[in-house]
């Protein structure tokens, strides 16, 4: 394997927590009597469905910088939407104030939406009972701050241990314990606790002559705290404080098409943005995705299957139910090339007459939910991973990514290469810098030459922005060789 | 609930309870919003929100929680988790809330507050925002369908006080309207976006206006193609230097400065832009959507030129950094109830120059003309930009055709050398970063 491409593997942690420790159902968020009264009084202008979403975040943050914990932080946000659906119109209302009157008033305000006088109407809902892809025995919540803080101190001596060029490590530890219940007029009441972690340490290495470079790691999931045994933060201290060091001295890349290998796992936000958001179900009713229409068509090349999965064991994206109280699914979005489906909420699968596939999350019961991702990635192929660099006479290497980001219209996306390596018959030269990939969805992924056969996940760090709402995700890829790439550079010729 | 005073409990419980200082920030706010589709209402949203944090030192060691929950038992158990929380950080001479010379006196803000905004009646969103689906598909036959149409607007309160002698607090209002269309010809989608948003309702363009040019801007891309790779002139229309001056303003946070994590960390004095180029964070613009007249920890607010007339001048601070770096706070503490403040700009905007954007595009032989960029921007720390580029071409002074899919890259220091020319455009577009459109000699566009 490629140097440059070497971050630490990650024990599956379903291993870590037996099922036999599942901890306690706790009592539910809201007595079910307050939520069928909040759905009678939803409906009682005559929606077609309404839903009400209970929220409650707790939520932990820990920031090391210049050696020492800066702070450490808690915080509860709480609060409850009431969502009716009228034809395609949509009333929403919601209260952090958890008073009675409060949350009548929300469920009356969206009624409002509703045009006529229904009846008064009673919605009973009984428990659904819902898969569980994430086993974490206690919650993070309720794990001591100073346990957290520790792993901050140790990732900031293995960063500086590294190299005698590491000169600045900011680390920082997140997590919160999210438990949702989601009741609605058809009856179904849901409930999930999320709980989700992540540490993450940023480096910068300091070369000759005032030369700075960045490196940034991390990872995490729906995992117990146990995780940090397996996946120590002096590992996640380590990638980081090496990208930086290894950027040092990198030439300035070079603009214009190239044939690009991209390492596996965290290069996997190449298919969120490339294809992914293109998918999603919204985009794909009001016709703004150049993905409309072409189900059945073929849009990529025939190595390329992407899935997007909801159901993976412990996976940052992984959700028992969405948050409208539909289970996570594994959807095959594009096979062989061929594309597949959609992702829907339940809004947009009703609208255009289908099923949702687990697919609508929402940030918060500040936000309405929308078509999401959750762990993206491609399904692996048949090359060996050294081959296809081996293949390749000129080219670029992306070892590490920035972040990305796409045009659902026109289907422009980019992603930032944090970290890459010419190549010069077939094996890895002089680091590179400041490289940008840009392309065209469906263009890109018929370029796809080479899939490999080391399929890996992202460590567990990705952030997905979309409407102003952020969302945890994970990403995907193997080994991929993709050619006439265009790669944003600043030398010329 | 006078949420002042419960401010004022919340930091005397804390100091009862064993902190040294405490400080608690309240934000209340209510807030609506309607998107529409086809002459109709898609969603309609409500709300009322409220939240406080509580910042505490205890022998030298910082504590913060918040919550949503206003309930007497919530509020006690935010008190025992700040104070708890405060047992695992280090400690740190450094801690402290601002004293009573940093809080001083507050500068003058003009109004925030539009009662004509807060007081809008309950139809005045959908009819606008109906109006802005109207005209933007009038202008122009394209128009193919919209990602969204919307308006909103908001009120919040902010509260704080301090055992340090603070206690203040202001409201304010906002409104907005914005068109995102998608225009279709020849199997090419192409999107557009425009956007108002003010403090006042007499301030915000008028719904036509709104549509018409987001349409305009969608329909010009039609026709999108890539371009060779080369080195030429480029210009960012004002939407896209917002953002380019949003990333060089996040190199003079004094925090990454004092840690030697800034392009500008040894820069301070030294002339990086023509005497043209004045780059400026203002929390007292008059009418500015981040003007107030504290920060988040009590701070007054005040103007601080980053780059004035092309030299770099001042750096931006809350307390804790500029007790640090020894230095003066700017009043840049940016907060909300759920985070500890930390250094970000209010109202910043690069000052505008006298030519209209039509000359400084007349100018140029062959450039590119960039209206949107894709991709989180320049890299603060080794000033590196790399991003994704739409726009128009430019041949002989006229924009021709439309572009995609190319980057653009350079290093921001080297950038601002090659600014060479500002527009008199200057505009708040969506948000409290503003600016002219600006030229740059020689960027590296790579495409075909």
């Amino acid at each position: 394997m490629p140097r440059a491409s070497a971050p630490p593997r990650r024990a599956p942690p379903s291993q870590l927590a037996p099922l036999a420790a599942r901890r306690p159902v706790p009592a539910p968020l809201l007595p079910q009597g307050l939520l069928e009264r909040l759905l009678a009084v939803a409906m009682e202008r005559g929606g077609d469905f309404a839903e009400v979403y209970v929220e409650r975040t707790q939520s932990t943050h820990v920031v090391l910088e210049e050696s020492r914990i800066k702070s450490a932080q808690t915080g509860l946000v709480q609060g409850v939407g009431v969502r009716v659906i009228s034809g395609a119109k949509v009333g929403y209302a919601f209260s952090d104030d958890w008073d009675e009157p409060a949350l009548l008033r929300a469920a009356s305000t969206a009624a409002m939406i509703a045009q006529s006088t229904g009846a008064e109407r009673a919605f009973p809902v009984s428990r659904v009972a819902v898969p569980s892809h994430y086993h974490v025995p206690t919650p993070l919540s309720d794990v001591e701050v100073a346990l957290k803080a520790s792993l901050l101190t140790r990732a900031d001596k293995a960063a500086r241990a590294f190299d005698a060029r590491v000169a600045q490590v900011n680390a920082a530890y997140v997590d919160q314990t999210r438990r949702i219940a989601v009741a609605n007029t058809e009856g179904r009441y849901t409930e999930d606790t999320q709980d989700l972690c992540r540490l993450s340490v940023h480096v910068v290495a300091q070369g000759r002559k005032n030369e700075r470079r960045t490196g940034m790691y991390g990872g995490g999931g729906r995992v117990p705290f146990t995780h940090w045994e397996t996946f120590p933060p002096e590992e996640v201290a380590r990638e980081a404080a090496r990208q930086a060091v290894a950027t040092l001295g990198a030439v300035d890349c070079a603009a214009g098409p190239q044939t690009v290998v991209l390492a596996p796992g965290w290069s996997g936000i190449l298919l969120h943005e490339a294809v992914g958001h293109g998918l999603e179900a919204d985009f794909i009713r009001k016709g703004t995705s150049l993905f409309a229409g072409k189900l059945g068509e073929k849009v990529a090349s025939e190595l390329v299957t992407v899935i997007d999965d909801g159901t993976v064991s412990s996976g940052r994206g992984s959700i028992n139910i969405d948050d409208e109280g539909t289970p996570g699914e594994r959807k095959v979005l594009i096979e062989n090339g061929v594309l597949k489906g959609y992702l829907y909420d339940n809004l947009n699968a009703k609208l255009m007459g289908q099923r949702s596939t687990g697919s609508g999350r929402r940030e918060s019961f500040r936000h309405l939910p929308i078509p999401r991702m959750t762990n993206t990635f491609l399904a692996p192929g048949n090359h060996h991973p050294e081959d296809i660099l081996k293949e390749v006479k000129r080219g670029l290497y992306c070892a590490t990514f920035g972040g990305g980001q796409v045009d659902i219209s026109n289907g422009n996306f980019v992603f930032e290469v944090s970290e890459a390596y010419q190549i010069e018959d077939g094996k890895l030269g002089r680091p590179v810098k400041n490289a940008t990939l840009i392309g065209v969805g469906p263009e890109a992924l018929k370029n796809v030459s080479r899939v490999g056969c080391d399929p890996r996940p992202d460590p567990g760090m990705g952030v997905c922005g979309k409407n102003g709402q952020s969302m945890p995700v994970g990403v995907g890829l193997p080994t991929v060789r993709i050619d006439n790439v265009t790669v944003g550079g600043t030398q010329v010729g | 609930m006078d949420y002042q005073k419960l401010a004022k409990r919340i930091v005397q419980r804390a100091t009862k309870k064993g902190a040294l200082q405490a400080e608690a920030f309240l934000e209340v706010g209510r807030q609506s919003t309607v998107r529409v589709r086809e002459g109709q209402i898609e969603d309609l949203t409500q709300s009322t929100s409220k939240g406080v944090g509580l910042r505490v030192i205890v022998k030298g060691r910082l504590g913060f929680a918040f919550t949503s929950d206003f309930e007497a038992s919530g509020l006690e158990r935010l008190v025992d988790q700040a104070l708890k929380l405060a047992e695992a950080a280090a400690p740190s001479k450094l801690n402290g809330l601002p004293g009573a010379k940093e809080l001083g006196r507050l500068g003058d803000t003009g109004a925030l507050y539009d009662p004509a905004v807060a007081n809008l009646p309950g139809d005045w969103k959908v009819k606008a925002a109906l109006e802005v689906e109207k005209a933007a598909r009038a202008e122009d036959s394209r128009v193919a369908t919209f990602n969204a149409v919307g308006a909103g607007d908001f009120v919040s309160e902010v509260y704080v006080a301090s055992s340090e002698g603070m206690s203040g607090g202001y409201s304010g209002t906002y409104v907005y309207l914005y068109a995102l269309p998608v225009a279709s010809a020849d199997g090419q989608l192409q999107k557009g976006y425009w956007v108002d948003y003010k403090r006042f309702l007499d301030d915000l363009e008028s719904p036509e206006s709104i549509g018409r040019e987001a349409t305009r801007r969608a329909v010009r891309m039609l026709g999108a193609r890539r371009v060779k790779t080369q080195q030429v002139p480029v210009l960012f229309d004002p939407l896209v230097a917002a953002s380019f001056v949003s990333g060089v303003a996040r190199a003079a946070n004094g925090n990454a400065v004092h840690q030697q994590a800034s392009m500008f960390a040894a820069l301070q004095g030294q002339r990086l832009a023509g005497e043209h180029v004045t780059l400026v964070d203002n929390g007292l613009l008059p009418r500015g959507l981040a003007t107030a007249p504290f920060d988040g920890e009590g701070v007054p607010t005040r103007r601080t030129p980053i780059l004035d007339r092309g030299v770099l001048t001042h750096f931006l601070y809350d307390a804790f950094t500029a007790r640090k770096a020894k230095a003066r706070p700017t009043g840049n503490a940016k907060r909300g109830y759920n985070a500890l403040p930390s250094i970000g700009t209010s109202n910043l905007y690069l000052e505008p120059g006298q030519k209209p954007p039509e000359e400084l595009i007349r100018e140029v032989d062959r450039g590119f003309y960039v209206t949107s960029l894709l991709g989180h921007g320049a890299n603060p720390v080794t000033g590196e930009l790399s991003a994704g580029a739409n726009g128009l071409w430019i041949e002989n002074g006229e924009l021709t055709h439309a572009v995609q899919e190319v980057t653009v890259a350079g290093n921001v220091l080297k950038m601002l050398q090659d600014l060479d020319g500002v527009g008199n455009d200057l505009q708040f577009r969506g948000g409290a970063a503003g600016a002219p459109t600006v030229r740059f000699r020689g960027l590296t566009l790579s495409g075909e």
